[in-house]
């Protein structure tokens, strides 16, 4: 329909290893297009250029943005994380979600929560809850409710463990298809396991061992490529039988 | 005035001067309010925050012998030993704990008590890019205790001979200075800023003094190139070993990890060395265990002070030997690098199939740097020395062992054979072929001019194993 020159959408780098200083779109050569950019994007005059260091991806029809994968989260409403409460106060709990500051949990938040069922969290309990707004100024509000005010899964964890990764593996972890080490010990053994998206998920099983073996074994796939992923995976399952 | 001293006493000082201070200025009160809310926000985010199901979880799994890293409960991490390209520096990881010590000497007087003994102090540093609840600034309480449980194993036991320090007795002496910079805590930092201390001591030398000059009193300090310095006299290795005790059975595992710390009630920490020798136990605080669960860890922890002793004393080896082969090369740069040469073609010969794509990277990260580290003998690429005779470019790209077919090599190799098993003779670093391997290959043309007159008969390839062992 339009004849669309080289440099136009999409970038050359899309799926590719990007730093900062990078340009990644020349805006001269297209006219009347509208973009939306993401995070680690910016805009300088005519060029997009890239603030973070990550992968380059790109949705149709016109969506950009860099993904990476670091050791602390940062806040973004909309977000399903684990966070543990550290301390409560009257009129909300204090949550640490792996950001720069603690969150606050208002106390009403839960399903059917008035102020004569209060629920009673002493200081460690682990909870999954959604971010409802993190601005950059203020701590980031949370909730144990989804948008139509019904519990959904939110709420505390009991028993398991909690183990730590990076952002970009909880997002491995949580696309689809189904991350493959995932998929594997699935199949052959029961668990259950909650991601969060800030760079903590929580693996629960009837035996410890079992919860062990999952955990290490998704942490330990995050460096590797999905073909290695599968052949540490054979060699697990083989180990276990 | 007296009217505020009255009131002072009837209310308390802070109070009043706070309602002054209010009716003043209430935004100052304000302000300072929310500084300390902020500060101790900033604290509560900053330390580990453990969920109660982790401590659980933790217990229960000891209770059928298995940890949260999938160790047994008498099982030590992941030990690397690492130096850095000068003496007296070590980096050694334990798992995800990593320390690096710096061992540095001076001049100085010596103790008024002590006119005959050098001396020696421990620094620590607790890195704020260790864990987030490290401040920078003055050392903390943990900071402290794990300078002086190290301190205690070096100086109580006199592992470090501190005579041999002496220059001039009650004027000079060595004042030996340890500094121990925590760069990852994934918990035990005292075992491995112990470790880490142990190798930076062997490594560590110092220059030679002499008495000099035209009335033969005045004192020579000799640069290293002038005269070979002096490594330490250390009598033995005092190892700390520290212990976890989790639960209310008081479980006991070994090298407690930064989780099993946050959840364990006490802890100890034993120095023994090889000979069987207690030099010191640390058990500050914390539950209390029986004489029996004490005795039993002091009996683990002799023998894995033996272990990582072994492990010690073959990283500082294969460093030692490491360091007179770079000597060794400054002298004699062509016989060097024949030996690299020939050494190299053996290692394709015996291994090639195990380079593969992958390793490509690898090299050439290896070539940037300089420094010379140990490491295993299998995948390492260590250092490229430029003062070696120049290498040029083609026969270096074709030396990339993913670039050319094997069969090029077997022919190049065994081209360079005769006349590098001459050179053999000429340099004692036959050890180097053991620990150090470079890609940088000469082109056999260049191999044949220098060393056609001085080929003599072969030697057998036998030969350099045994002499290996001769040189280190």
């Amino acid at each position: 329909m339009e004849a669309k020159p080289s440099s136009s959408s999409p970038s050359k780098f899309v799926d590719q290893l990007v730093v900062p200083g990078d340009v990644i779109l020349d805006l001269s050569n297209m006219a009347n297009q509208t973009l939306k950019l993401g995070g680690g994007l910016r805009q300088d005059g005519d060029s997009i250029c890239v603030m973070k260091a990550g992968k380059l991806r790109f949705m149709k029809p016109n969506k950009y943005w860099v993904e990476s994968s670091q050791k602390r989260y940062v806040p973004s409403a909309g977000d399903n994380v684990l966070g543990v409460v550290v301390d409560t106060k009257p009129e909300n709990f204090l949550v640490d979600i792996k950001g720069p500051v603690l969150a606050f949990l208002p106390v009403l938040s839960f399903e059917g929560g008035t102020r004569r069922n209060i629920p009673k969290f002493e200081v460690g309990t682990l909870l999954y809850v959604r971010v409802i707004n993190a601005n950059t100024s203020m701590n980031p509000e949370l909730s144990c409710m989804d948008a139509n005010g019904k519990a959904a899964e939110y709420g505390v964890l009991k028993e398991g463990f909690m183990f730590e990764s990076s952002t970009g593996l909880s997002r491995m972890l949580l696309s689809s298809p189904p991350h493959p080490v995932l998929e594997g010990l699935g199949k052959k053994l029961s668990f259950e396991i909650a991601v969060g998206i800030n760079g903590r998920f929580w693996v629960n099983a009837s035996q410890s061992s079992t919860v062990i073996l999952v955990g290490n074994a998704i942490q330990k796939s995050e460096s590797l490529s999905l073909v290695q992923q599968k052949i540490y995976l054979e060699k697990l399952l083989k180990s276990i039988q | 005035m007296i009217v505020f001293e009255f009131l002072c006493t009837l209310i308390g000082e802070h109070v009043l001067l706070r309602t002054i201070v209010g009716f003043v200025a209430p935004d100052l009160v304000e302000l300072n309010l929310e500084h300390q809310w902020e500060k101790m926000e900033q604290k509560l985010a900053n330390s580990l925050t453990m969920t109660v199901n982790e401590k659980k979880f933790v217990e229960n799994a000891l209770l059928s012998d298995i940890r949260v890293d999938g160790r047994r409960p008498f099982d030590y991490r992941n030990l690397t030993i690492r130096f850095g390209s000068e003496d007296g520096s070590s980096e050694v990881q334990l798992g995800q704990t990593q320390v690096i010590a710096f061992v540095t000497g001076q001049l100085v007087q010596p103790y008024r008590d002590r006119p005959n003994e050098g001396t020696f102090a421990i620094y620590t540093e607790f890195s704020p890019m260790a864990d987030p609840s490290f401040e920078p600034g003055r050392p903390g309480d943990s900071a402290i205790e794990l300078g002086r449980i190290v301190d205690r194993g070096l100086r109580e036991s006199r592992a470090v001979d501190t005579e041999s320090l002496c220059v001039i007795a009650g004027k000079l002496v060595w004042s030996i200075r340890i500094d121990l910079h925590i760069i990852d805590n994934g918990g035990n930092l005292v075992d491995a800023a112990n470790i880490a201390a142990l190798a930076a001591l062997s490594t560590f030398r110092r220059p030679e003094c002499t008495f000099g000059g035209e009335d033969g009193q005045e004192l020579i300090v000799h640069p290293p190139d002038v005269r070979e310095p002096l490594p330490l006299i250390i009598h033995h290795f005092p190892v700390a070993v520290t212990f976890g005790f989790i639960g209310k059975e008081n479980i006991v595992v070994i090298d407690p990890t930064h989780y099993e710390e946050a959840v364990m009630g006490g802890s100890l920490t034993a120095t023994l060395n090889t000979n069987g020798d207690v030099c010191a136990i640390q058990k500050a605080g914390g539950d209390g265990v029986l004489q029996s669960v004490i005795m039993q860890c002091l009996r683990i922890a002799s023998v894995k002070a033996g272990d990582i002793t072994s492990k010690i004393k073959n990283a500082v080896e294969s460093y030692n030997t490491q360091r007179s082969l770079r000597k060794i090369k400054r002298h004699n740069p062509s016989s060097a690098v024949s030996n690299v040469a020939k050494h190299h073609a053996e290692r394709l010969t015996l291994g090639a199939n195990e380079v593969c794509v992958g390793n490509q990277s690898n090299e050439h990260d290896k070539m940037s740097e300089r420094n010379s580290t140990t490491k295993g003998v299998s995948g390492g690429l260590a250092s490229w020395d430029p003062n070696s005779q120049g290498v040029d470019a083609d026969a270096w790209r074709d030396s990339l062992p993913c670039a050319t077919p094997l069969d090029k090599y077997k022919e190049e190799s065994s081209q360079v054979n005769p006349e590098t098993k001459s050179a053999e003779q000429f340099s004692d670093t036959n050890s180097f072929a053991s620990t150090h391997e470079a890609t940088n290959i000469v082109s056999p043309e260049k191999q044949s001019k220098t060393l056609k007159d001085a080929v003599k008969p072969k030697r057998k390839r036998r030969n350099k194993s045994t002499s290996n062992a001769h040189a280190s």
